[in-house]
């Protein structure tokens, strides 16, 4: 196994794995916030703001892998 | 407010108005590449006659519910799928097609619908420069007319070696490595004037020009807005628009920032709005956003990342900014934990603008990459000719995906301007900026 084939194998297993790894985050974060919401509607834009700012936070990890994807895409030959 | 009715009216109006618009390109055209005239008129006549079969279809169908039978509806629908999917069927096997100029004339009548809506949306009526146009020209009687004719000759004579020119340069250029961008208006102009040396220069810094345009987009935006202020005080829709984008950006800020709000405010939200206009960039045609290049984006957070910084030293004095950076050791664990804490608060501060510039471009640019391969799925059906039937289906996925690229865009031009008062919040002195809500809590 050379080295192109093994960065275009493992590539897409590890964008696969960095958004399993997001979605998992961003569920629990979006849970926990439509249920702050719905206990307590009149707090809606705080928790809204803090809610997207954290979807940033968590959605920037996937898009890491997006970027080392891109990066090394150009060497897979 | 306006008398006339504005639905099939507006439309018949775009309809007609997209006539014009592609028999005065075709004529432009026809000394120089008679192909290409011909695909844009047809292709022009293909869409202005799927819009009439379809008016004439919600017309049948609205009527239905009073008691008319269904044969119509029938007819109307296959008459329109015979002419319009077999009129596009039957010019994919025209030969000497180009696609360029049928794409062109496709689009014509949509983009005569869109700058209508644009005029109506800024209440300057449907269209009242080519009405008062005509009626110039129709007072005026024959002289006009003819006058208008020559022009129309004038113009065509003139960009008619330059059009043949670059035809003969897209032929040439046709196998190009893997696109990666949807062409824009420099990439054009650098088609059709290949040897002139300020639309090189545009064409090799690409990302530079399309970042000025945004800037002049939104100056101009705001311009726009703000001018009625003066003249009058009911404010008009753009600046309503504008004013509610500045306050409640500035109510959640402002709930962060506190006192510092003032003086932070104007620079987060210049970056937002000069974010979201590069975003949204993107989305027209012919345009491209330049936040989809690591550069603007990487150039844009260090911005930021310096400024926090100063902020930081100018707000805790520089003895404060180390004492920030270490953590605020008070007791012996914590100059114990100095060795390791540094490191940490240091590589935490150098984490930001990179995630920051990466989320960005990351986010922007796979947006941008998905559009771009839909739209070149789109192209090969056509130009197979063979699937041209699943070209209608592709191009609506990529409407939905140019709606997600809106979304996209909006969200994060507003992550990026929320991390940065974020980033600010962290900096800078926290005891001090939340007395209301201490007395508030207080209270309680």
């Amino acid at each position: 196994m050379n080295f192109a084939a093994t960065l275009g194998l493992a590539l897409p297993i590890g964008i696969g794995l960095a958004a399993i790894g997001s979605g998992f985050g961003l569920g629990l974060m979006g849970r926990g916030a439509m249920e702050a919401m719905g206990r307590q509607p009149e707090v809606l834009p705080k928790i809204q703001v803090a809610m997207i700012i954290g979807f940033g936070f968590i959605e920037a990890l996937t898009i890491y892998a997006f970027v080392t994807m891109f990066f090394l895409q150009g060497k897979i030959g | 407010m306006r008398p006339a009715g504005n639905g099939p009216d507006l439309m018949e109006r775009s309809i007609r108005a997209s006539f014009w618009m592609a028999l005065a390109l075709a004529a432009a055209l026809l000394p120089a590449r008679p192909a290409a005239a011909l695909s844009l008129a047809a292709g022009e006549l293909i869409m202005a006659a799927n819009f009439l079969f379809l008016a004439r279809l919600v017309k049948v169908f609205t009527e239905r519910a009073r008691g008319v039978r269904e044969l119509p509806l029938l007819g109307w629908a296959a008459a329109k799928t015979a002419f319009v999917y077999g009129g596009a069927f039957a010019l994919t096997r025209w030969p000497s097609l180009e696609y360029l100029p049928l794409l062109l004339g496709l689009s014509m009548p949509l983009l005569a619908m869109l700058l209508k809506s644009i005029m109506l949306a800024l209440r300057t009526g449907p269209s009242p420069f080519p009405r008062r146009a005509t009626q110039t020209a129709g007072a005026l009687g024959p002289s006009a007319k003819l006058a208008a004719v020559l022009l129309l000759s004038g113009v065509a004579a003139l960009a008619a070696p330059a059009l043949a020119r670059a035809g003969g340069e897209e032929a040439g250029g046709e196998h190009a490595a893997g696109v990666q961008h949807l062409p824009n208006w420099v990439v054009i102009l650098n088609d059709y004037f290949p040897n002139n040396p300020v639309v090189h220069w545009m064409h090799q810094n690409e990302v530079l020009v399309f970042a000025w345009v945004a800037g002049i987009v939104f100056f101009l935006y705001s311009w726009f807005a703000m001018r009625g202020a003066r003249r009058s005080v009911v404010p008009g829709p753009l600046q309503n628009s504008l004013e509610w984008m500045v306050e409640s950006m500035e109510s959640v800020t402002g709930g962060m920032l506190g006192r510092h709000n003032e003086r932070y405010f104007p620079y987060i939200m210049a970056i937002f709005f000069y974010i979201l206009t590069m975003n949204l960039l993107g989305i027209v045609p012919g345009f491209k956003s330049s936040t989809d290049t690591l550069d603007v984006t990487l150039a844009l957070a260090l911005i930021t990342f310096l400024y926090v910084q100063w902020s930081g030293i100018r707000n805790l004095g520089p003895l404060g900014y180390i004492d920030h950076m270490a953590g605020s050791p008070r007791d012996i664990i914590g100059f114990a934990m100095l060795p390791i804490m540094i490191p940490v608060h240091l590589l935490g501060e150098l984490a930001k603008p990179v995630s920051l510039s990466c989320r960005l471009f990351g986010n922007i640019f796979g947006e941008d990459t998905l559009v771009v391969v839909f739209v070149s799925a789109t192209a090969l059906c056509l130009k197979t000719s063979l699937l041209v039937l699943g070209a209608p289906p592709l191009m609506g996925i990529t409407a939905l995906f140019m709606l997600l690229q809106t979304l996209t865009s909006i969200v994060q031009a507003l992550i990026f301007a929320l991390l940065t008062s974020v980033y600010f919040y962290m900096m800078l002195p926290h005891e001090e900026h939340t007395p209301e809500g201490a007395e508030h809590a207080h209270a309680h």
